[in-house]
């Protein structure tokens, strides 16, 4: 068949990233959400996310994408998606209202002989009753990563496809979309594709949550997680891209979703969920990560200590602070002088701390020094600088962003995710002494 | 996890100590007391919660709008009979706040609540005890909490510590009386159990802080440290003079320890902090000197 138009439904996060990658693909995209701002915002070139080189593919491939509030522009699609980010509540439920209300608008507005395909994650059961005999409704499953955005949208593993009937043949138009990005095409069951997204990210927070669990032993016991982790790695069963890196918890919301969506199944159901209800207790106990090394290490000597903050979105490369630890834990502190920067979300739009300029002088004058999003911006400070720059020794550093040798070269105490305690160190150092 | 219904600080007008006379009554009221927040002090002598007539003599005591702390049990709880005792203790209490409305209401419970193998544990633990007394604190817990229409704040206090104890447990007091007496501290085991030992002042200013932000919710009351019972014992040791000896025993039973994550306790009080296990037992040291 002829080149088919794509449409994309809900311009923020997925759809954005979605239609940017269609159009570098080489297919003329239809570009619609229902707010004209944002619409005529992201036509003029100012994006309502941060993603690497977002900014660059658009204006790349501009004569490609077309960008309308007018959902009747969507009439010239031969598949459209509908994309909208699905916003997570603080217990990990989603609200779908804004999916279905778009849903509803596309299926208007699109031509009848178009392919609709529900591009945002749902939970398991939803796709199928919205099948209607003149509709051809597909559930794609996205694996969007923040950060990584537009390279997940131009390069996926696999496209995983829900459908009525997965052996009946996908429609022309569909299939030549999907083809041009030369992956495995895995058509399922809606309740499979559904219920597949969910599982790779429980596959995800099951090695997560390894990982956080052995970085606490390890800390105690006087090992190091970072020298374990290359011999997992190593291991064809656990791979090269595990997830092993210890975290203050599971951030962002999407994960946390799935494990409550879970959870909520297993109650329904009378399925033993209580591994996941473990990992989501596991992720809060070590989201205070951060507080309770503060407690112990500086707030027990100096309980007005003065603390310097940096990063305050909830991972590196974007601007989200949904579940961000660095706002947890700027809320637990309490009323103290805070010095906060971070490279995407303007200090000046959290609450109860002071915006810097720059790292440097968010620790200046600080007792402690918090690295609570490893930014590739902080792995470049001078740790000599930066111990010039604060009034203590204390350096935070959840993510180990910056070299423990240099650390202390520079004097400073640094304390990282999985890397043994000060007392547990100085238990191994007097066992070596005594044999 | 508690609430505050006071963002910022603020003294009740009045606090009613139901168990004045015990370790922890006594020192909460001695702590409101020097904030020079009136104080009413009920002990057994002012109202037996178990007589007959007890709620109406409590009600008595008490004017509308006061803040109550609950203390006043019969422990540790160890038969049935105490079990129904302390229940009924507490029917009392209900029933006298039923007649006069408070404003606030704190309730001293226990670590106990918890599963033995709850480690950390934390606010969101399961309340699963294994022991009566656990079992007595959880039922006067959802009891009050049933009966009540105002915040009420529960409490939950690890192993507790201080001059004033007046019981001979196993742990830092009882060390502390054998090694002043340079008598041989006799472990279980060798003191392999790791605790979270509280000094009782850090119980009494917890209850304070609770009074005066007029918190609801569950709060345990633990440093985050456990030490093991022989790491106390040698503190004890040391803080007498290091004359005792300390020896340990044939193991009877499986070691436990108990932990706890104390983050809630950082969020809801970001400047309180516990007194170490070594400064708790010196002050003890010190102001048991004072009396002799």
């Amino acid at each position: 068949m002829s080149q088919p138009v794509i449409g994309y439904a809900g311009m923020t996060h997925l759809g954005l990233c979605s239609a940017i990658a269609a159009a570098a693909k080489g297919f003329d995209v239809e570009c619609f959400d229902a707010d004209g701002e944002r619409v005529g915002a992201i036509a003029a070139g100012r994006y309502p996310v941060v993603e690497p080189d977002l900014a660059e593919l658009a204006a790349q491939h501009r004569d490609k994408l077309h960008f309308t509030a007018k959902p009747g522009d969507l009439a010239r699609c031969d598949v459209v998606y509908v994309a909208p980010d699905v916003p997570t509540d603080d217990c990990g439920g989603s609200d779908l209202s804004g999916l279905e209300a778009l849903f509803d608008t596309v299926s208007g507005h699109m031509s009848p002989d178009a392919v609709l395909v529900i591009l945002s994650q749902v939970p398991p059961g939803f796709t199928r009753p919205r099948v209607r005999p003149d509709r051809m409704l597909y559930y794609q499953v996205e694996t969007l990563i923040f950060g990584r955005g537009m390279e997940r949208a131009l390069e996926p593993e696999r496209f995983i496809i829900g459908c009525a009937d997965p052996a009946s043949a996908l429609p022309d138009a569909y299939a030549t979309f999907l083809a041009r990005f030369g992956c495995p095409v895995l058509p399922m069951r809606f309740e499979s594709a559904e219920l597949a997204k969910i599982s790779i990210n429980l596959c995800l927070v099951g090695s997560i949550s390894v990982a956080n669990t052995l970085a606490e032993i390890c800390e105690g016991v006087g090992a190091d997680w970072s020298e374990i982790v290359p011999a997992l790695r190593l291991d064809r069963r656990i791979g090269e891209y595990a997830y092993l890196s210890p975290g203050l918890g599971i951030a962002g919301g999407n994960l946390e979703r799935d494990l409550a969506t879970i959870v909520r199944f297993g109650e329904e159901l009378g399925a033993d969920a209580g591994v996941v209800s473990a990992q989501l207790r596991n992720s809060r106990y070590r989201r205070d990560w951060v507080l309770r090394t503060l407690a112990s290490e500086v707030f027990a000597q100096r309980p007005d200590a003065v603390l310097g903050i940096l990063g305050l979105a909830y991972k590196q490369d974007t601007a989200s602070v949904k579940n961000s630890p660095s706002l947890a834990l700027v809320a637990a502190l309490g009323p103290r002088e805070l010095h906060a920067y971070d490279p995407a979300v303007p200090a000046d739009s959290v609450s109860g701390v002071v915006p810097a300029k720059t790292p440097l002088d968010a620790c200046r004058g600080a007792d402690a020094v918090c690295i609570m999003t490893p930014w590739r911006e902080f792995a470049e400070l001078d740790p000599k600088a930066l111990a010039r720059a604060m009034a203590g020794r204390v350096l935070i550093d959840p993510y180990g962003v910056l070299d423990p040798a240099a650390c202390a070269a520079a004097e400073l105490e640094h304390f990282r995710l999985g890397a043994p305690t000060t007392a547990a160190l100085a238990a191994t150092r007097r066992e070596d002494a005594g044999t | 996890m508690l609430e505050h219904e006071n963002a910022e600080p603020r003294s009740p007008e009045r606090v009613v100590v139901i168990g004045a006379g015990g370790f922890v009554g006594g020192a909460v009221a001695l702590r409101l007391a020097a904030s020079d927040i009136p104080v009413v002090k009920l002990t057994r002598a002012e109202v037996d919660l178990l007589a007959e007539g007890a709620a109406d003599t409590l009600a008595e005591a008490l004017k509308p709008g006061d803040a109550v702390v609950v203390v006043s049990a019969l422990a540790p709880c160890k038969t049935a009979t105490q079990l129904v005792e302390n229940v009924r203790m507490i029917e009392t209490v209900a029933a006298a706040l039923a007649q006069v409305e408070p404003s606030h209401v704190v309730y001293i419970s226990s670590d106990a609540v918890y599963s033995d193998d709850a480690n950390p544990v934390n606010e969101e633990s399961p309340a699963a005890p294994s022991s009566l007394h656990g079992a007595m604190h959880l039922a006067r817990e959802v009891a009050l909490a049933a009966s009540l229409k105002v915040p009420l704040a529960i409490l939950r206090p690890s192993l507790l510590h201080g001059a004033a104890d007046p019981h001979n447990g196993y742990g830092p007091n009882r060390y502390l009386r054998l090694a002043a007496g340079g008598e041989t501290i006799t472990l279980f085991g060798e003191g392999e159990e790791k605790r979270d030992h509280v000094y009782i002042e850090d119980v009494a200013e917890l209850v304070h802080l609770t009074l005066a932000h007029r918190s609801r919710g569950v709060l345990n009351i633990a440093t985050g440290i456990s030490h093991s019972f022989r790491d106390a014992a040698e503190i004890a040791v040391a803080a007498t003079g290091g004359g005792a000896k300390i020896q340990g025993t044939p193991r009877q039973n499986p070691i436990t320890h108990r932990h706890f994550d104390v983050s809630a306790c950082l969020k809801a009080f970001p400047r309180f902090r516990y007194t170490p296990l070594e400064t708790g037992i010196a002050r003890t040291v010190e102001s048991r000197k004072g009396e002799s």
